[in-house]
């Protein structure tokens, strides 16, 4: 069965919605849960997430309620951290890896962290059975595709297009693909761009997708209720993970 | 003819300065950056190439430009003060010394566009320039804030036939600019070139970068030396992300008796939370692509800086200056808006030369040396660019009957 990786803002519009919010998307069929954590200057992502992110640390975001929101969630999903490299290196890579081992957190999804600059944290890694998720792009050639996967751990996140997240693009991904699956058997999900029209698509010879910005739309959504922003995205988990399994 | 050399200071492999530089992008940029390495591993040292940039900086730049003796400011202060006069190049600033180079590298990838940030408008106009002389399309990003205050810098670049982004998030300047220069490069990657205005983002940007401006520095000392038969005591040069600094410092760096002197800038003074100074109150985080000085929060948020010169206004500052910081290298030191204000008005009276904002603060700073230090000392400033640009904001605030 193929997966649903569902991204969510951590804390966005609060700490206590993002509990509600995971609960029920455990429910509508998520299998993982990228929690989000809200940067200043979101460089990755396109409007939506950006905003989400700006509006979050508005409202008094702070690293300590991610810590709050994954001591819940975590027991509930396999939980990831998406998050730029900056928060994470400010707080030194010693003490986040440790939080996140004591928290029940798998790993760390960090988008402006290649490969070059990941490697001197991977023994830390390794060392707590965290993993760091790879990306791949579909610019990288074949022979960066290798490097890159080689010692991939928990998914390798592969890039839809080449663009920031929530574009309505699309590339060829097949060679990318094959060039992945002929160096590494860790899954690939593919994000960016993924809504309910795109899904199916994009899970072709993947193992799943990755969602944000569908979801992350509906929380910008000031004309919902907090309880209709849930269900709203909860359907759309739904959809998406009965489309990417028919 | 200028060729760029090699440099005790030069990044290593993956482009780290000790801590700092390296490459922190999308994974979508990798391929392009290491691409750009590539081609500028060929190009840095290569006599044909530097046979064309030298061409271009001579007859369309101006160049060499003149290193002035200002001998009423020499005269006040006791000292010998020399001017680097960058302000006098085309299109009035140090910016156009690495558009031109950039430029040339993006037509010979053959990419079709090119794309730039710009705080005070002067490294958009730089670009919009290079990219009507070339024959590329030219897309310019700045933050709305910035478009405002420098709303003559955005009709040239529009009239050089650039496409102008006013950029609306965050602190609506140029950390935002460049945020969204970076989405569009990303989204772009293939087709377009990033000129990068500074010493700064991800390597190779600030190697090449300062390679690019160092022709001041390898001037300015050829000049020193003619007419004063000595190198200097002081060379002073302002820093947002840090390029006309790298530029001159660049051939003075280990020079015995030189100090090299970065000003940043001191806003409403380094005691408020409104300044610039990076190096003095940031701590080393990423950003932009690489690893430096930030002004930052306790969880590693970019805070928004503050300063009357809006090419100064960034939280952040090139890798290799934190790098010379953290070696005792160079030396670094602020200026606030007040005392760049001043400075502004003293250069324009006392030697007939209007600075810009950010010029000014390299100014300001030869009234902070003590006088029984500077006297006698010969000192070069590097007077980055003109201050035509600040003419509307300077009208608003000086009181000049």
């Amino acid at each position: 069965m193929k997966q649903l990786v569902a991204y969510v803002t951590a804390g966005f519009p609060d700490k206590a919605f993002t509990l509600d919010l995971v609960s029920s998307l455990k429910q509508s069929g998520v299998d993982k849960l990228e929690l989000g954590i809200p940067f200043s200057d979101p460089v990755a992502d396109g409007p939506i997430i950006e905003s989400a992110n700006l509006k979050a640390l508005q409202n008094g975001f702070k690293l300590e309620t991610l810590f709050e929101i994954s001591s819940v969630v975590a027991t509930e999903l396999e939980t990831y951290w998406m998050g730029y490299f900056n928060p994470f290196y400010h707080k030194g890579l010693d003490a986040i890896t440790q939080k996140a081992l004591d928290l029940g957190v798998k790993g760390f999804i960090i988008p402006d962290l290649p490969h070059e600059e990941a490697l001197c944290y991977m023994p830390l890694m390794q060392q707590r059975r965290l993993s760091m998720v790879s990306f791949v792009a579909p610019t990288d050639t074949k022979e960066r595709i290798a490097h890159i996967v080689k010692h991939a751990q928990g998914f390798i996140y592969l890039v839809a297009y080449a663009g920031i997240t929530g574009a309505h693009a699309g590339e060829d991904l097949s060679k990318t693909i094959h060039a992945i699956k002929e160096q590494s058997q860790t899954p690939v999900f593919v994000g960016f761009g993924v809504n309910e029209k795109t899904a199916k698509e994009r899970a072709k010879g993947v193992e799943g997708v990755i969602v944000g910005s569908a979801f992350v739309e509906v929380l910008l959504d000031e004309s919902l209720s907090g309880t209709q922003k849930i269900e709203k995205i909860a359907e759309k988990a739904r959809i998406i993970k009965e489309k990417i399994n028919a | 003819m200028y060729i760029p050399r090699a440099s005790k200071f030069d990044p290593d492999a993956n482009g780290h300065f000790g801590i700092f530089g390296g490459r922190y992008v999308p994974e979508t940029l990798m391929p392009i950056l290491i691409d750009l390495e590539k081609e500028y591993r060929k190009l840095r040292f290569d006599e044909h190439f530097w046979t064309e940039v030298n061409h271009c900086l001579n007859e369309y730049v101006g160049r060499p430009s003149a290193l002035f003796f200002a001998k009423n400011i020499s005269h006040e202060l006791g000292a010998k003060i020399y001017l680097k006069r960058e302000d006098l190049n085309h299109t009035g600033a140090h910016k156009i010394n690495n558009t031109v180079a950039q430029g040339l590298i993006a037509k010979k990838m053959g990419k079709k566009r090119v794309i730039a940030e710009t705080g005070a408008g002067q490294h958009g106009v730089a670009t919009a320039t290079i990219a009507a002389l070339l024959g590329l399309e030219c897309e310019v990003f700045m933050g709305e804030k910035d478009v405002e205050r420098q709303e003559l810098n955005v009709f040239r670049m529009k009239l050089l036939g650039a496409k102008v982004h006013s950029v609306k998030s965050g602190s609506r300047t140029l950390k935002d600019a460049m945020n969204e220069a970076i989405r569009y490069w990303v989204t772009h990657a293939r087709d377009t070139f990033y000129i990068i205005g500074t010493v700064a983002g991800p390597h190779p940007y600030p190697m090449m970068v300062r390679d690019f401006q160092a022709i001041i520095g390898y001037e300015a000392k050829a000049q020193i030396l003619v007419k004063e038969k000595s190198l200097p005591d002081y060379v002073i040069a302002c820093i947002g992300g840090g390029s006309n600094a790298m530029g001159i410092f660049s051939h003075f760096l280990g020079e015995e008796g030189v100090k090299c002197i970065g000003i940043e800038a001191g806003g409403l003074g380094i005691e408020t939370d409104k300044h610039g100074c990076s190096l003095a109150k940031g701590s080393p985080g990423v950003l932009h692509g690489q690893m430096s000085y930030l002004l930052q929060d306790d969880d590693g948020q970019i805070l928004e800086a503050h300063s009357i010169s809006a090419g100064l206004d960034y939280p952040g500052i090139g890798p290799e200056h934190a790098y010379l910081k953290e070696q005792g290298a160079a030396i670094y030191e602020n200026i606030t808006d007040q005392e760049a204000l001043d400075a502004f008005v003293w250069l324009s009276r006392k030697e007939g030369i209007i600075p810009a904002f950010e010029s000014a603060h390299a100014i300001a700073y030869l009234k902070k040396i003590p006088k029984d230090e500077i006297k006698n000392k010969i000192v070069i400033v590097n007077l980055s660019g003109r201050g035509d640009k600040d003419m509307v904001q300077a009208k608003s605030i000086l009181n000049i009957g």
